[in-house]
């Protein structure tokens, strides 16, 4: 039995109140009252007090591991993690944009969540499909077992299938949807570079306006930023206000890296990231 | 003149609007309804609440070439780019969008500068308005009310539609209006009835109410200037905002752009590209320096820019209450809860 999104909160607020309480952090990243229920909004509580806005329930989806690169290094964070956002921990802790020592990690083990804007169940479909957090200080519930235990790369088939003019004429028709308002790498938590490749003009590497060319740079380029680091929330794709299936792409290159070097992203702090590790036995594959 | 035709022949209307221009009309696409150009006069669907991304793109496209010349080449060799302007119909519009051209209006035309590339598409573009079913709940993220306009005002349109169950009902609003359809051989003449039931429901449309709270322009203004220099207020507001710049392009009202030169091999051309204030280089300075460096101060400015700055440079509100920003928002922050927030603070 998973546990409840009501007693998950509770978990979260009495969690929360302990650490801002005895000091072990200065803020803790949570989820708490949006316009309505089923809008919440990333929050952050920094005394005891605040706790009571937290909230938890199944529209909570953001991703609140993007929120770790804001602040200064060493502020002791507390973090409201689910799977996925555990993944994404993992992966700022491989890349040294944040330290562990620094974090005390709120698991969230949950099934059920739900895309707001379609009310569909948030499954390996768009995201990686774990239901447990890989990495945790505290649990807020019980680990969730006894779910279907769906593949993320699935959902590939179809893309898989397609031949390459297909293929590209696929991506194009998507990607030429593009409004460029960058919300995709704004959600992501691996999107952290300052400037973005992007919005430099010296040089310039793609043009400003929402069309093929540019288009093509802009994304082709952040997926590829994104080998072996995108740990699969979906989140891109659900801040996309035009719902580019941006989690596809992703998700493939997730699958290649995987099958080359033999490691998913953020499933260990023991890790290197895939594409910064060389080891005699890695696959030449990338070379081909 | 008020005149009806049915859903079930709204291709026979759209097909009649193709002979006057070309039609620009909400279609349904992957992600929702979108303001398109037609050429299958089916693909024209009523059935929407409101369009994903607004109609400003009609008159104010993301993208508009100026200029384009050889790279290297003499600059009397370069060549204006002749604005592409047809007689138009822009169909099916919400009256908080048919509100925001007014606003917008006031910087492409009114200020004293003319933009001709807005001034002439806004000139050549027919509105038909299209009312909200004031029996029907608002979506949770609108709040039209609140900047004072009704679910079903047909003032800004040149003819107001109105839906009565399988029935669109048509109200000549502007003598461009007025000519327009009295030529349209699809329409037929609506009853006594049915007049009575438009000026019925434009009347609901006014006392319905969206997500409402009492603003107004001289208090808020007064009250964005006040809170300026509260930078706990805007760290507080702004800690969820990711400075992605999906609420300003979405936006109706929204109207920043970039000027870029996009040069391809030897072929350059310099346009006009949206830009957004939620972007950490729209300030972005040629000596390096970038006065708002910091999340907040670009949603404060993009907020007070629309409750304060333009009260005080033009009058109105440059908010119209649609509701867009707060859909599209990819961490739900919503202007609404900001702007009251503001109020209490």
């Amino acid at each position: 039995m998973a546990t409840s999104f009501k007693q998950i909160e509770e978990n979260l607020k009495t969690e929360a109140g302990k650490l801002l309480d005895a000091g072990k952090v200065s803020m803790v990243l949570a989820y708490g009252r949006g316009y309505d229920e089923k809008h919440p909004l990333p929050y952050v509580a920094r005394s005891l007090a605040d706790v009571d806005g937290m909230v938890f329930n199944e529209y909570c989806t953001a991703n609140l591991a993007r929120y770790l690169v804001r602040y200064p290094r060493g502020t002791k964070i507390g973090i409201a993690a689910k799977a996925a956002d555990s993944r994404a921990v993992i992966q700022l802790i491989q890349e040294d944009k944040v330290k562990r020592d620094d974090l005390v990690i709120l698991g969230i083990p949950v099934y059920g969540m739900k895309n707001a804007k379609t009310d569909e169940a948030i499954d390996a479909k768009t995201t990686c499909g774990l239901y447990n957090p890989v990495i945790y200080d505290v649990l807020l519930g019980e680990e969730v077992h006894g779910q279907p235990v769906l593949s993320p790369y699935e959902v590939l088939e179809k893309v898989e299938a397609m031949g390459q003019d297909e293929r590209f004429a696929f991506w194009k028709k998507e990607l030429d949807r593009c409004i460029r308002c960058y919300a995709c790498r704004k959600a992501c938590p691996m999107c952290y570079c300052d400037p973005c490749f992007i919005d430099q003009n010296k040089p310039k590497w793609g043009e400003k306006s929402p069309e093929t060319g540019g288009n093509l740079m802009y994304h082709l380029t952040r997926f590829h930023h994104l080998a072996g680091r995108c740990i699969d929330c979906g989140e891109c794709s659900r801040a996309c206000p035009v719902d580019i299936p941006l989690y596809l792409f992703h998700k493939k290159v997730a699958k290649e890296c995987e099958e080359m070097f033999g490691q998913a992203a953020g499933m260990s702090i023991d890790e290197k990231p895939a594409l910064i590790n060389f080891r005699v036995e890695d696959s030449d594959k990338i070379l081909e | 003149m008020l005149k009806k035709t049915t859903v079930q022949k709204l291709s026979d209307l759209a097909a009649g609007l193709m002979e006057k221009g070309a039609l620009i009309a909400p279609v349904r696409e992957e992600a929702g309804h979108n303001f398109r150009e037609i050429s299958d006069p089916a693909a024209v669907d009523l059935d929407f609440y409101n369009t994903l991304l607004s109609p400003k793109s009609v008159f104010f496209p993301h993208t508009e070439d100026f200029i384009r010349y050889k790279t290297g080449a003499s600059i009397a060799e370069a060549v204006c780019v002749e604005p592409d302007i047809r007689p138009t119909v822009l169909f099916g519009v919400r009256p908080c969008d048919v509100k925001s051209f007014e606003i917008m209006d006031i910087h492409f035309t009114g200020t004293g500068k003319v933009d001709p590339y807005w001034a002439k598409r806004r000139e050549a573009a027919t509105i038909f308005g299209y009312a909200f079913d004031p029996n029907t709940p608002a979506d949770p993220a609108d709040f039209y009310s609140t900047l004072g306009i009704g679910a079903a005002d047909p003032e800004g349109s040149d003819v107001f539609m109105i839906r009565k169950d399988q029935d669109l009902l048509l109200q000549a609003v502007s003598p461009k209006g007025e000519k327009l359809l009295s030529e349209l051989p699809s329409l037929s003449d609506a009853s006594a009835d049915d007049q009575k039931y438009f000026d019925g429901t434009v009347a609901a449309g006014r006392t319905f109410k969206t997500r409402f709270t009492c603003v107004e322009a001289e208090p808020i203004a007064k009250k964005f200037e006040d809170l300026f220099h509260n930078a706990a207020f805007w760290e507080k507001v702004s800690e969820a905002c990711l400075s992605c710049g999906a609420c300003t392009f979405v936006c109706p009202t929204c109207y920043c752009f970039d000027i870029c030169d996009e040069t391809l091999f030897s072929q350059g051309t310099r346009r006009r590209v949206w830009d957004s204030c939620m972007f950490t280089d729209f300030t972005l300075e040629a000596s390096g320096h970038n006065p708002r460096t910091k999340v907040y101060q670009r949603l404060r400015q993009k907020i007070s820019h629309k409750y304060s700055y333009h009260i005080r440079k033009y009058g109105p509100i440059s908010c119209v209450g649609c509701g867009r920003c707060t859909r599209n928002c990819p961490v739900n922050i919503d202007i609404f809860s900001i702007v009251n927030e503001a109020m209490k603070a």
